[in-house]
């Protein structure tokens, strides 16, 4: 071989560590595309749940979920990277939700009465039952509305039990101690709202 | 506290009844509530048929099938071939563009000034000079009182000579 072919060589691909090359990034794509998948499976209900404790429309929560896990597809090689994938999409999908809820401001809100009876879960009760859960509810998710946001958020994570206040705060990105003086806060003007609106009634 | 979503009504009547600590529970039992939506069956089934139908590669310029297995040489070709184009679009360019001859300097010639320009921008200002006695103003109202007391009218000035001129 001479001088000018091996410098070729050398500067030209060798289609053999291509193909070797290919074959690592095919088997890394089929293993991230795996791990996402199981993600979805195991997920996608939590996510859903966290979606649509904000937006409170079934549809919006679904179209939400999906895409959460777009984002996570578009930035899937950061996938091993993360510690706690729970959080990390609670995460994705807390921002997802308020960037929509930021855009449908104008939107009428779904908090009507039979809206809530229909979606709330509802086994083993009476009808009349259900719908004097909907609109007890529905009062106190009026209140919740009438929250500053900051309170309000955390007042909405902290209700699902899978969350620790820690894991609140990665959410948030936000200390744990500001967790906790929030929720207090927010406990505090939701007691005050519901006694002004039962003195209203 | 740990309150089942299902039974969040039984909760709330208690909670209605029992002040403010029942107030805290009235909430917690609607946020529970909401938090333990039901999931939408098959949601799992259409989040995977969302992402197998997204775009997964970015678009890149593949080389053609048919070159794929065989000869470095047509690689090497096309390689020299874009390294051609490029020099030769660079001589081209370089070929064309006049350069300014060395040694001679170019005196632009002037124009004379149109009819839309500034025509006072030559203009050489003079001061209105004074042809007459000037009176001269107190300073103050306090200092005009000072010399009306003192019998002092406002000095007419002669003018200078030279302004006189």
């Amino acid at each position: 071989m001479s001088t000018g072919q091996a410098i070729l060589a050398g500067w030209m691909e060798n289609p053999l560590s291509a193909a070797a090359e290919r074959a690592r990034i095919e088997a890394e794509e089929a293993e991230l595309a795996a791990l996402l998948a199981t993600l979805v499976d195991r997920y996608s209900g939590t996510l859903y749940r966290v979606a649509f404790s904000v937006l409170r429309n079934p549809a919006d929560a679904e179209d939400a979920v999906q895409e959460a896990f777009l984002r996570v597809l578009r930035h899937r090689d950061t996938l091993p990277e993360v510690r706690d994938h729970r959080v990390w999409l609670i995460r994705i999908v807390w921002n997802v939700v308020l960037d929509r809820k930021r855009r449908a401001k104008t939107r009428p809100e779904t908090d009507d009465v039979a809206e809530l009876a229909r979606v709330l879960p509802s086994s083993g009760l009476s009808a009349e039952e259900i719908a004097a859960a909907a609109q007890h509810h529905a009062r106190v998710l009026a209140c919740v509305e009438r929250l500053p946001a900051k309170e309000r958020q955390v007042l909405l994570l902290s209700a699902f039990e899978e969350l620790t206040s820690v894991e609140i705060a990665t959410v948030l990105g936000i200390t744990e101690s500001s967790v906790r003086s929030r929720l207090f806060r927010a406990r505090n003007l939701m007691a005050e709202l519901l006694d002004h609106a039962r003195s209203l009634r | 506290m740990n309150i089942s979503p299902d039974n969040s009504v039984k909760n709330m009547g208690m909670a209605e009844g029992a002040g403010a600590n029942g107030g805290a529970a009235s909430i917690d039992a609607a946020l529970r509530a909401i938090a333990h939506a039901p999931v939408p069956a098959g949601i799992e089934e259409r989040v995977h048929a969302a992402l197998r139908s997204a775009p997964r590669h970015s678009l890149v310029l593949a080389w053609p099938a048919a070159f794929a297995g065989n000869s470095n040489w047509l690689r090497a070709a096309a390689a020299a071939a874009i390294v051609f184009v490029v020099a030769g679009g660079g001589w081209g360019v370089y070929m064309h563009v006049q350069r300014p001859m060395a040694g001679v300097v170019t005196i632009p010639v002037a124009q004379p000034a149109a009819g839309g320009g500034f025509s006072s921008a030559g203009a050489m200002r003079t001061p209105a000079t004074v042809k007459g006695p000037m009176a001269v103003q107190p300073a103050s109202r306090a200092q005009a009182k000072h010399r009306k007391k003192a019998g002092a009218t406002a000095k007419v000035q002669p003018v200078p000579a030279a302004a006189a001129k």
